[in-house]
């Protein structure tokens, strides 16, 4: 190997966040544990591309803007099964990068539109 | 401004207090709490009359600050408590000539306040057994008083329509593009009440805001955002999924089922449906969601830089994600 990659050096910093929590206190010591999480987001969105996937799963809508353009029109309907269906799959995308441990992610993932 | 922990500012304290109870003060000592972004809070120790009395001095920190004065609080407050609703009592509200800013002195009362504990720990099994009750006789009991009794103290308020527009106009402002947020906003904007406000809404009745003992609720705190509303809207923002602390079973704070709390809250004599709970439930999270991209703003605008609120701008997906479940399902 030659050197550390982008994501292995995000790991560093992580880790050294970490350590350095455990020397602080008080307000330091949560914003050390903070910005180690965050890290872990950066890390998560190098790896996984959330706004490509939200792009292609609100295509059929004309991407990010014209979805939000239209329900702020009223030219989309909020209880449209195909529309709630789109902005879920965008949703996860998003949420797998910032919290994959929040519980509403897999019970959204679980459960069938009607 | 005085600073509470010196010499001076423990005098002025003295005096302030002296001037609640109608007798001679000695402050033996003061302790800070926490430090909030908009208010700071001090556990004070004084004697009085050869007893040792302990009291919380409460007061806004910054200019960021947007809830009531505190002479305005600390009358809301006092008024709920004579309705029945469990509150800290107020003894003395700062005067600016006593050099302490804008500040208020209750009666500390016991009790634990970090919901995180008290929702985790069985020692509090018994005090969640009986807090959806608590909850819905201390909302029934503020709710049932009428508009008039709050006529002399100009509270903000509307209609939920009228709350929503503002809210739209300022993720407008913001100028982000956040599909279930817009989702949110389309889905309540035919659904939120056009009529003008029938109560007294606390305005942050959630969780993180309740004392509690091993026996239950001891005293409803941080009255600063009460505005006049319709009932429902307390009771929504009770169920949002932010104050569950990963109890995300429980929808009422993360003890109770929304069954209960309603059960409860017409058995106190309460009038509410359950439909208009499920609204205000999801206007509730969209404006939890709303405060996750104004903190986001303060750091992305270069106004407030702060890893805290840059990081809080991510939770926006956990908001959206909760927003998209309700909206889909129905509950959460």
């Amino acid at each position: 190997m030659s050197h550390p990659t982008a994501p292995q050096l995000l790991e560093a910093v992580r880790l050294f966040l970490l350590e350095a929590e455990g020397a602080l206190s008080g307000r330091l010591a949560f914003h050390a544990k903070v910005a180690a999480n965050t890290l872990a987001i950066v890390g998560r969105e190098l790896a996984l591309d959330p706004d490509g996937a939200q792009s292609a799963a609100l295509a059929p809508f004309g991407g990010v803007s014209a979805l939000c353009e239209g329900l702020r029109r009223g030219a989309l309907d909020p209880a449209d099964g195909a529309l709630l269906a789109a902005i879920r799959a965008a949703t996860l995308a998003r949420l797998a990068v910032d919290n994959p441990r929040y519980a509403t992610l897999r019970r959204l993932k679980d459960r069938e539109i009607p | 401004m005085l600073d509470p922990m010196g010499g001076d500012g423990m005098a002025a304290l003295g005096r302030l207090i002296g001037r609640g109870v109608g007798e001679a003060v000695v402050i033996r000592a003061v302790v800070p709490l926490s430090g909030g972004a908009s208010s700071a809070t001090y556990r004070v120790e004084a004697d009085i009359g050869c007893v040792l009395r302990q009291f919380i001095f409460q007061r806004t920190a910054s200019a960021e600050h947007s809830g009531l004065p505190r002479g305005v609080q600390a009358a809301v407050q006092q008024r709920a408590g004579a309705l029945g609703v469990p509150v800290a009592p107020v003894i003395a509200v700062a005067e600016p000539g006593d050099g302490l800013g804008d500040g208020a002195v209750t009666v500390l009362v016991a009790g634990e306040a970090l919901a995180q504990k008290w929702l985790r720990m069985p020692d509090y099994e018994t005090a969640r057994a009986g807090l959806t009750a608590q909850c819905a006789d201390a909302l029934a009991r503020l709710h049932a008083a009428p508009v008039s009794t709050w006529a002399d103290l100009s509270l903000a308020g509307g209609s939920g329509a009228e709350l929503l527009a503002g809210m739209f106009a300022r993720y407008l402002e913001l100028g982000v593009d956040v599909p279930a947020f817009d989702l949110a906003f389309a889905w309540l904007k035919p659904r939120m009440p056009t009529r003008p406000a029938t109560c007294l809404a606390h305005g942050d009745f959630r969780s993180g805001n309740f004392l509690v003992d091993v026996q239950g609720l001891r005293a409803v705190l941080d009255w600063e955002l009460a505005h006049l509303s319709v009932p429902a809207e307390d009771l929504g923002w009770l169920c949002v999924q932010a104050w569950r602390f990963g109890q995300w079973q429980l929808p009422v704070g993360g003890f109770g089922t929304r069954e209960a709390l309603f059960e409860a809250y017409r058995a106190a004599g309460g009038v509410v449906a359950l439909e208009d709970i499920h609204v205000w439930e999801v206007f509730g999270t969209l404006k939890w969601g709303m405060s996750c991209l104004q903190l986001a703003d303060d750091h992305v605008s270069g106004r407030v830089p702060s890893v805290e609120r840059a990081a809080i701008g991510r939770r926006v997906s956990e908001v959206a994600a909760d927003l998209t479940y309700l909206i889909a399902f129905g509950d959460l």
